[in-house]
C-alpha cells in the first residue's frame, strides 16, 4: 500500500496556511459588535470560514475550467487556481471589513482605532487618544485592514490547495461525486484549522501588530499535526492509495 | 459556454438576489436577536434588567445559515430531479429551511429564557407567537435568494459544486457577512441608544440594554424596524458586492487577468477604507488631549 507523500505534504501545508491566515484576520468577537474592541464584530472562525469558503468557490470554478480544458492540468494552472482562491477570499474579507467600517463610522459614530499600538505602523496615525472611554478600541484601522487582507490571502490559498490536491487524487474533474467529496473535505480541513487557530487567539486579535500574533508558532505546530491527520484520512478516501 | 452578455446579466441577477438575501439575513438576526449582540440580551436579565427582547442564539450565524441553505437546496435538488419547475422547487426547499429555522427559534428562545428563571426573566408566550412567523419569513426570503443564486451559478454558469454544497458555502458566507456588518448596528447602536452617540460602549454598561420602545416596551419587532434603515441594507450591499465582484471578474476576464482584476478591486477597497478612516478621525476627533490626559473641551 503506497500513499503519495507529496499529496499528504501539500494538504498539510494547506492546513497550516489556513491556521496562519486566521491569525491575520482582525476579529473582536462579541465586544467588537458593541464597539468595545478593535476588529470585525464576529468570531474568528466565522469570518475566516466565510472568507476561505468564498475563496474555495472561486477556486472550484477555476479548477473546473482548467482541468476540463484540453492539455491537462499543469503547474501554472495549479498556481492560477490558488491565486483565484486567494483573490476570492480577499474580495470577501475586504468588502466585509469595509462595510463593517461604514457601520462603525456612520452608524455607531466611532473612529477606527487600535488599542494595542500607539501609532498605526502603516499610516503613522496616533491611536491611543482616539480610543473612547471604557473600550479596547473600535473599528478597523488601516493596519488591521491590511492584515485582514493578508489573512484572506493565506486562507484562500490554503483552502484552494487542499481542494486542488484532493481533486488531483480523485482524478475525475467532471465527476460530481468526486467534486462534492473534495469540496466537503476542503471545508472540513478549513474548519479544523480555523478552530485550532481560534483557540490560540483566545477571542480577539487586531492583526499582525497585536502581541497575540507572537503565538503563531504554536498554532503552526498544532495545525501541522491536525492537518497531517486529516490528510492521512482524506487521501485514501479520495482513492489515493495504490 | 454561455455568451459574455448573458453571463454578465446572470451575474447582475445573482448580485441583486444576494443583496436581498444579505438584507433579509441580517434583519432575521435582528428580529430574533442572534449572534454576538445577543450576548447583551442574555446578560441583561442577569444584570437585573428583565426585558421583552426575543432571545435566540441557535449558533453562530454562519453555521446556522449553512444549515438552512443546505436543507433548502437539498430539498430543491430532490424536487428538481423529479422534474418540478425551478421556482417551485426552490420555494418548497426554502420553506423547509424556514420551518427548520422556526423550530430551532422556538426551542432556543424557550430554553434560554426558561434557564433564566432565577433572574426573574419571564417567558412571554405572545412574543413567541408574534416573533417566530416574522423570523421564518425573513429566513425564507434569505434562503430562497441564496439557493436561487446558487442555482444560477450551478446550472447556468457551470460551477462544478453540487447545488446543496454551493448553497451551504454561500450560506456560511452570508452568515459571516451578516454577523460582521449589520449586527454591529443592532449591537453597538440600537441596543444601547441610552448611551451617548459617538463612542464605543463602555464595558461598565454591559447588559444595560434599552428596554422601552418608542411606544410601550421594546421587542424584536422594534429592533428590526430600526435596523432596516441601515444595518440590513448595508449587509445586503456587502453580500451583493461579494457575489457580484467575485463572479464579475471571472466572467469578464479569464486566467491571470481575472486574478489581477480581483486584486485591483481589493486595492480600491483598501484605499476607500483609508478615506473613511481619515474622515472619521476628523469628524469625531480625539477623546483625550495630545498628551493623553484629560478629554478636550
Amino acid at each position: 500500500m503506497i500513499i503519495d507523500p507529496i499529496s499528504i505534504a501539500l494538504i498539510t501545508l494547506g492546513g497550516v496556511l489556513i491556521g496562519l491566515g486566521v491569525h491575520f484576520i482582525p476579529v473582536g468577537g462579541a465586544p467588537a459588535a458593541m464597539a468595545q474592541a478593535t476588529g470585525v464584530g464576529t468570531g474568528t472562525v466565522q469570518l475566516a470560514a466565510g472568507a476561505g469558503l468564498t475563496g474555495l468557490i472561486s477556486a472550484g470554478f477555476m479548477y473546473n475550467f482548467l482541468a476540463t480544458a484540453p492539455g491537462g492540468f499543469g503547474t501554472s494552472d495549479f498556481i492560477l487556481v490558488l491565486a483565484s482562491g486567494a483573490v476570492g477570499a480577499m474580495i470577501m474579507i475586504t468588502v466585509t471589513m469595509f462595510i463593517g467600517q461604514l457601520v462603525y463610522v456612520y452608524c455607531v459614530g466611532v473612529p477606527p482605532v487600535s488599542a494595542k499600538v500607539d501609532k498605526d505602523p502603516i499610516t503613522g496615525d496616533r491611536q491611543d487618544i482616539y480610543v473612547s472611554q471604557g473600550t479596547e478600541g473600535h473599528g478597523v484601522p488601516t493596519v488591521s485592514f491590511v492584515s485582514g487582507t493578508i489573512g484572506g490571502l493565506f486562507g484562500g490559498v490554503g483552502g484552494s490547495m487542499v481542494y486542488v490536491q484532493l481533486m488531483q487524487i480523485g482524478n475525475a474533474p467532471a465527476d460530481p461525486a468526486i467534486v462534492a467529496l473534495a469540496g466537503i473535505f476542503a471545508t472540513g480541513v478549513f474548519y479544523v484549522n480555523a478552530v485550532l487557530a481560534s483557540y490560540n487567539i483566545g477571542g480577539t486579535i487586531e492583526g499582525f501588530h497585536d502581541p497575540k500574533f507572537k503565538r503563531v508558532p504554536k498554532a503552526i505546530i498544532s495545525c501541522l499535526i491536525a492537518s497531517l491527520l486529516c490528510a492521512i484520512i482524506a487521501v485514501p478516501i479520495m482513492g489515493g492509495v495504490s | 459556454m454561455i455568451d459574455p452578455i448573458t453571463g454578465l446579466g446572470l451575474v447582475a441577477l445573482m448580485g441583486a438576489l444576494a443583496t436581498i438575501a444579505g438584507a433579509a439575513e441580517d434583519l432575521e438576526s435582528d428580529v430574533g436577536s442572534q449572534s454576538n449582540p445577543n450576548s447583551q440580551v442574555q446578560l441583561a436579565a442577569q444584570m437585573d434588567f428583565p426585558h421583552r427582547i426575543f432571545n435566540k442564539a441557535i449558533s453562530g450565524e454562519p453555521p446556522a445559515y449553512g444549515l438552512w441553505c443546505a436543507t433548502g437546496a437539498t430539498v430543491a435538488s430532490v424536487l428538481l430531479a423529479q422534474n418540478m419547475s425551478v421556482i417551485f422547487a426552490i420555494a418548497i426547499g426554502s420553506l423547509a429551511g424556514a420551518i427548520l429555522l422556526g423550530l430551532f427559534s422556538v426551542t432556543a428562545h424557550m430554553g434560554r429564557t426558561a434557564s433564566q428563571k432565577r433572574f426573574k426573566q419571564p417567558v412571554y408566550m405572545d412574543m413567541v407567537i408574534g416573533h417566530v412567523p416574522s423570523i421564518m419569513a425573513h429566513g425564507f426570503i434569505a434562503v430562497f435568494c441564496i439557493v436561487s443564486f446558487s442555482y444560477i451559478m450551478d446550472h447556468m454558469l457551470g460551477h462544478p459544486f453540487p447545488l446543496p454544497l454551493l448553497a451551504f458555502l454561500w450560506g456560511v458566507t452570508a452568515g459571516a457577512i451578516g454577523s460582521s456588518t449589520g449586527d454591529v448596528h443592532y449591537g453597538a447602536e440600537r441596543e444601547f441608544q441610552n448611551q451617548p452617540f459617538g463612542s464605543g460602549l463602555n464595558a461598565a454598561q454591559s447588559g444595560n440594554i434599552v428596554r422601552k420602545a418608542e411606544s410601550g416596551l421594546r421587542n424584536g419587532m422594534d429592533n428590526v424596524w430600526a435596523c432596516a434603515k441601515f444595518g440590513g441594507p448595508v449587509t445586503g450591499l456587502a453580500l451583493g458586492w461579494t457575489v457580484f465582484f467575485d463572479n464579475w471578474r471571472s466572467t469578464v476576464f479569464s486566467g491571470m487577468n481575472a486574478v489581477i482584476a480581483g486584486l485591483i478591486i481589493v486595492l480600491i477597497l483598501i484605499l476607500a477604507n483609508r478615506l473613511v478612516e481619515v474622515k472619521a478621525r476628523k469628524a469625531y476627533g480625539p477623546y483625550k488631549d495630545e498628551e493623553g490626559g484629560a478629554e478636550p473641551a
